[in-house]
């Protein structure tokens, strides 16, 4: 194989246009360098989108009682009526090797109330020290600390704290509904403000200790409507749910595991939406580029038509000549892909490590239920960046075949008589 | 938001509009009168009056609990109106002001009133039956509905009429129909059916019991009954009634509403 002529010859007639060449193979470069990089944005967002709904507030799997969804009663607590026993469950689901973190969670709704402002709003009680390794919104409060079990302390979000008027160590009417049927109200201090940055979360929830608003809403303390976990991988999370789902014991009320991605089904199609539109980018750019690589083919043949029919006349065979010209096109590929490479990686490492931050142009964006911080920001894909370069390759070679093809039926007498 | 919003304000109109007023305008009955409108606003104004004073008591029955409160009302027309619990124990003195378009609670728990805007309204009251429309809009019956005479006989031998209400467009209305039977001798309701937009039942209300209170003739219980909830229902049932008890706009005051005897 070494003898055969082919790929030297096709370098050698690209090396007769330089600038034709180069042209060509910027086109495919630019190309590479559109489907690679746009989606690998394209999966940043994603990604911040799936990290934000799935480690902001939520986590990427919840365990619940299996009549809890989707109306979230009160009553269907995990383990049904009787409880269960909830640090026996935490053990279990924290051995699990995807498990970063698990945390118990209460809701129920009720009026936060101070001077003359009422909101309507969201009691969440939970675990302070579970839940802070659990979720991020409690991490950097706007102001204030987390509420201390065992007090009557709240954490209200930025907005509800702005329509309410209300700063820390305000006190807040806290009005509600008791399990047994009973009217829950009572004094707490606010003690500190969060900030989701979305809106909805914000102006509604309130955050406090879960013995706290089990007492207030007359429920035992082995009563929680949640388990959330954080795992290792959000996208492995339906695993990891199947998992724990057997992991969990059986009798009593049966549980459930959900991962996010049925919790939020908007944005699990939403991300499943945007790989199957990182197909049709690669088909758009290299169906244009197969125009351009076809037309510089035509004429780089055309013009060398005398060689080819000399090639033919000495006893080539058109098999000979095609393989001259798929060679060159091939050749064009793999400058393309040196160019693109070039092109492309050092920009990738830079956007993933340092993104351009633009929420100064548009702020921090609200998207299927996440927060999404407009950067720049791409993610590494080697698998897509792969299937872009075999892409290429294959571009070129197809928008070759119909040049090769005349090529190789140059007739070669009269080609070199001049007709 | 869990359904325990508390609704004292809707409430506690919807008790007096119910409980209270509907007492204060014994029916005159009209011989041979046929005309729908005139005979549902004769009934309507049973839900109408001056000043009144009452106890009442109200049953919850729901898949989770059930609970008995007893509570005192006090109203003047339709703009005033003072609800206090007196039992169960642990919840005595709580209480919902009305004075025009304001409603305040009273929490003797932790000593605060909080005042509820009207926005907020949504959802039931103390968990019971009793939606958010149903206790806070006055709707008059004759001026928001086209009334129609559906049926007019005999009905478990008692002579009845059966009137539709269709809300008139741009009425500021919560149901898609209503129905009501009457009484004809004494134009007491029987029952009214409450239709949501899609036509479909959603709930009934049950009068019984027509006692006198005052020298007038009222249904002393009535029975909320969700449809779709068949083992719920909400029952109040009148205990004292008394009418033109002589109370002013003063009376319907904060400082009243925390007074917690």
């Amino acid at each position: 194989m070494r003898n055969v002529p082919w790929p030297r010859l096709g370098w050698r007639n690209l090396e007769r246009h330089r600038k034709r060449t180069i042209l060509t193979a910027l086109g495919l470069a630019v190309g590479f360098f559109a489907c690679v990089f746009i989606v690998g944005w394209s999966q940043g967002i994603m990604n911040e989108m799936v990290e934000s709904a799935t480690s902001l507030v939520n986590g990427q799997v919840e365990i619940h009682d299996a009549e809890y969804l989707p109306d979230r009663t009160m009553y269907d607590t995990i383990g049904g009526r009787g409880g269960a026993d909830i640090e026996g469950l935490l053990e279990i689901i924290e051995q699990d090797v995807a498990v970063i973190a698990a945390a118990p969670r209460l809701y129920a709704g009720g009026l936060i109330s101070s001077g003359d402002a009422t909101n309507a709003g969201m009691f969440m009680g939970v675990d302070p020290v579970r839940e802070v390794r659990l979720t991020r919104f409690l991490d950097e409060l706007v102001d204030g600390r987390l509420p201390v079990s065992g007090q009557n302390e709240i954490l209200v979000g930025e907005e509800m704290a702005r329509q309410l008027a209300v700063a820390v160590d305000d006190e807040l009417v806290i009005v509600g509904s008791g399990a047994d049927g009973s009217m829950a109200n009572d004094l707490f201090t606010l003690v500190g403000v969060f900030r989701t940055g979305l809106l909805d979360l914000d102006a509604t929830f309130t955050v406090m200790p879960i013995d706290v608003l089990q007492s207030f809403v007359v429920l035992p303390a082995n009563r929680v409507h949640e388990i959330a976990v954080a795992t290792v991988d959000p996208f492995g999370a339906p695993t990891t749910a199947t998992r724990l789902a057997g992991a969990l014991p059986e009798g009593g009320s049966p549980l459930e595991a959900v991962s996010w991605m049925e919790l939020n089904p908007a944005l699990a199609e939403y991300v499943a939406l945007g790989d199957s539109v990182y197909g049709i980018v690669v088909a758009f750019v290299f169906g244009i580029a197969i125009f351009g690589v076809a037309n510089s083919m035509l004429m780089a043949t055309y013009e060398r038509r005398r060689e080819f029919a000399v090639m033919l006349a000495l006893g080539a065979t058109p098999r000979s000549v095609w393989a001259v010209v798929l060679s060159e096109a091939f050749t064009i590929g793999l400058v393309s892909l040196a160019l693109g490479a070039v092109l492309t990686f050092p920009l990738m490492v830079w956007f993933h490590n340092a993104p351009p931050d633009m929420s100064w142009l548009y702020g921090d964006l609200a998207l299927n239920g996440a927060l999404v911080r407009p950067s720049l920001r791409v993610e590494y894909d080697f698998a897509f960046a792969g299937l872009t370069a075999v892409s290429l390759l294959v571009t070129v070679v197809l928008a070759a075949l119909y040049p090769a093809l005349r090529a190789g039926r140059t007739p070669p007498a009269d080609t070199l008589s001049g007709l | 938001m869990s359904a325990a919003v508390i609704e004292w304000s809707g409430m506690a109109k919807r008790l007096i509009a119910v409980l209270v007023f509907g007492y204060m305008v014994m029916p005159s009955p009209v011989v041979g009168q046929t005309d729908p409108a005139a005979i549902m606003e004769q009934v309507d104004r049973l839900l109408r009056g001056d000043s009144s004073r009452g106890v009442a008591t109200m049953e919850v029955v729901t898949e989770n609990w059930e609970r008995r409160m007893t509570m005192e009302l006090w109203s003047l027309g339709t703009e005033y109106s003072l609800v206090r619990l007196r039992a169960p124990q642990r919840e005595a003195g709580t209480a919902t002001l009305m004075a025009e378009d304001d409603i305040w609670n009273y929490l003797p728990k932790v000593d605060r009133t909080i005042k509820i805007p009207s926005s907020m309204m949504g959802g039931s009251w103390m968990g019971s039956h009793f939606t958010n429309d149903d206790l806070v809009k006055e709707s008059q019956l004759t001026e928001d509905y086209v009334v129609e005479l559906a049926f007019e006989g005999d009905r478990d031998n008692v002579a009845v009429w059966e009137f539709v209400l269709t809300p008139k467009p741009d009425a500021p209305v919560f149901w898609g129909r209503l129905e009501y039977q009457v009484r004809q001798d004494d134009y007491m309701p029987i029952w009214t059916r409450f239709y949501d937009e899609d036509g479909e039942l959603s709930r009934t209300m049950a009068y019984s019991e027509f006692e006198e209170f005052d020298g007038r003739l009222v249904p002393a219980l009535m029975e909320m009954q969700p449809i779709d909830k068949p083992g719920e229902k909400t029952a109040i049932r009148y205990e004292e009634l008394e009418f033109d008890i002589g109370v002013d706009e003063n009376f319907f005051s904060l400082r009243n509403l925390q007074d917690r005897r």
